[in-house]
């Protein structure tokens, strides 16, 4: 098995790069019990934004990082005030909407401004190839892991250890009893909403030297992130993250073995029959899809 | 009756349509507004009467448009045989996304048949020995009835007219008979409808397996009608989004809203088409802008949609006026 180590390799990379989308998608739902249906098309601005940047300021993806914090926390701020606010406690069928609406919205107005194109962002470092042994990848696919991989875990860590993380999981566990010990609920979602969207928003310049860009590129990614959050069961974060190499390592053994037409209905075979027969996640509790979750 | 007026006025202009004008143009437009109506009709059965909400009823409509298609290239057989295919194939299909999504509610069942509609185009996309792969499939144009070629569109207005009258009595009859009921209290409350005795499960299969083939129906007539069957396009997200949208603008769980909903976004969506197609082609997107600013309003201030609101502001004038 020659190809054994550059198949390992390539699952944890991409593991890493689908976790950075998934965990803004199920801390979103998490918190909110809302399935963001526009998640994708964020990840389609961060990608636009590294790409303007690029060609209009000869900006490097790895220096807009650093702004994209902001820009995407700032997006997130203003989508919660217009749009999300006055459908938190709504019903699923208009949260679905909602979202959906949200993502016609912006893939399009993406379209109209930007046009259809296919466009590419190839800063030098994405033509660097590394070679370790058998195994070889190139640079840009490296930092994308490395940084996907610490900004996940800085999220974890903020969940589990700080005073606004634990107000966070404490809204999502009993709404009601949260609010009479004095949480203010809407700021929860507001921060929860604003950080997911800073994760896509990341996740996108992270991987527009690996992809190319145009108005439904988010589209692709964000099936896979659905695959991902679903079996790491919807709201849990480190179940996002095994759930991430789980699909990478189903994408790349698949693409070795079928060839990489097919992968795709690997997966969403596999989606299928969790969501089929384990809807609450691998690792979930089971009939969680049944209950208001 | 008085419930069918709005409905009457609809189909009957429409059938008038085609004495008082021949402008291809306007005619076009009529078919296309009460094709997607029917279409958008046919999601209504599942998403509005049976409460399961589909986000992926595009894979029923494309497979009513790949049956016809393929049916009438491959192996020269009549459309007609291609509807019914087409319908049996999407009942199949309905039959089995419906139990296997069974036991799915809100956002899990909307993911769901997102990916059992992207599994459908990545087969008819790559699967190319039989569907001709990603290029899509010419429909050759054979004059007559049985094979669906006209040179003229208002033998189009009067067939796709008659599948609009189709499926709004069929959604009548959801809403007037016992197995119309049931349905409605599955969607307001399984639990109460089981506890009645009511066969939840197998009511919420039916529906979807209708709402299957009616969608397939109207996918084949689209094919056949268009003459080109674009795997990307009668698979895609944003199809499905468009029956959901027609509906819930109109009135979700109406029997007309689907077609009010159709009447105004297909309208739009032409309007632009024909205002902004001669200087800038891209700018053709700001309808699908829009509608997506829309369904969110829509769904925030107007969940009954369009009919529901009207209906309530008529009552209210006439409790005023009798006041």
């Amino acid at each position: 098995m020659g190809a054994l180590p550059q198949l390992v390799v390539s699952t944890i990379l991409l593991g890493g790069i689908y976790a950075l989308i998934a965990v803004g998608l199920t801390l979103i739902f998490g918190i909110m019990r809302v399935v963001n249906f526009a998640h994708g098309e964020f990840l389609m601005l961060g990608m636009y934004l590294a790409f303007w940047s690029f060609t209009l300021w000869g900006l490097d993806p790895y220096v807009i990082l650093v702004a994209a914090v902001p820009i995407f926390f700032g997006i997130g701020l203003l989508t919660y005030a217009l749009v999300m606010r006055g459908v938190v406690k709504a019903s699923h069928n208009v949260q679905i909407f909602t979202t959906v609406g949200l993502s016609t919205a912006l893939q399009n107005a993406a379209l109209v401004a930007w046009t259809g194109d296919f466009r590419f962002v190839r800063p030098w470092h994405s033509g660097v190839v590394i070679r370790i042994g058998e195994a070889a990848f190139n640079l840009s696919q490296v930092v994308a892991f490395l940084v996907a991989v610490l900004f996940t875990a800085t999220l974890v860590a903020f969940m589990k250890w700080t005073r606004a993380g634990r107000i966070m999981r404490a809204t999502a566990q009993d709404v009601e009893a949260a609010t009479l010990m004095g949480i203010d609920t809407d700021r929860v979602y507001r921060l929860a909403w604003a950080i997911g969207l800073v994760c896509v928003g990341i996740a996108g310049v992270l991987m527009s030297p690996l992809y190319s860009v145009y108005p439904t590129a988010g589209l692709q990614f964000v099936l896979l992130a659905y695959v991902v959050v679903v079996l790491g069961g919807l709201g849990d974060m480190v179940g996002a993250l095994l759930g991430s190499l789980i699909v990478a390592g189903v994408e790349v053994i698949g693409s070795y073995v079928f060839g990489s037409a097919w992968k795709e209905v690997i997966y969403f075979a596999l989606f299928i029959a969790v969501l089929v027969f384990r809807p609450a996640g691998l690792f979930g509790q089971r009939g969680a899809e049944t209950l208001g979750a | 009756m008085k419930r069918d007026l709005p409905a009457l006025i609809l189909f009957g202009l429409s059938a008038l349509a085609p004495l008082v004008t021949h402008d291809g143009f306007l005619l076009d437009s009529l078919i296309v507004i009460l094709l997607w109506g029917a279409a958008s009709g046919g999601w209504n059965v599942a998403g509005g009467y049976a409460g399961q909400v589909s986000l992926g009823h595009s894979a029923f409509f494309g497979l009513g448009a790949y049956s016809a298609a393929l049916l009438a290239t491959r192996w020269n057989q009549s459309p007609w045989l291609g509807l019914l295919v087409g319908a049996l194939l999407a009942t199949v299909a309905g039959l089995v996304i419906g139990y296997l999504a069974n036991r799915l509610k809100g956002p899990y069942f909307g993911l769901a048949t997102i990916a059992f509609s992207q599994v459908l185009l990545i087969l008819a996309s790559r699967w190319r020995a039989v569907t001709s792969g990603s290029e899509g499939i010419p429909v050759p144009f054979r004059p007559g009835l049985w094979t669906l070629g006209f040179q003229s569109k208002v033998p189009w207005v009067y067939l796709v007219l008659a599948l609009a009258v189709g499926v709004y009595l069929i959604a009548r009859y959801l809403e007037t008979s016992r197995p119309g009921y049931q349905l409605a209290g599955v969607r307001e409350d399984e639990d109460a409808a089981e506890a009645l005795g009511i066969p939840c499960r197998r009511l919420k299969v039916a529906a979807i397996a209708a709402s299957a083939a009616l969608t397939s129906v109207c996918g084949g007539l689209w094919a056949q009608y268009v003459g080109f069957v674009d795997p990307f396009y009668v698979f895609s997200v944003d199809l499905s989004i468009r029956f959901a949208l027609n509906s819930i603008i109109g009135g979700i769980g109406t029997a007309i809203g689907p077609f009010v909903g159709s009447l105004l976004i297909t309208s739009l969506e032409t309007y632009l088409r024909a205002t902004f197609s001669d200087f800038k082609a891209g700018l053709v997107g700001i309808y699908l802008i829009i509608y997506g600013c829309l369904l969110i309003v829509v769904v925030r201030f107007v969940p009954q949609g369009l009919v529901g609101w009207i209906g309530e502001r008529l009552r209210a004038m006439g409790r005023y006026a009798r006041a």
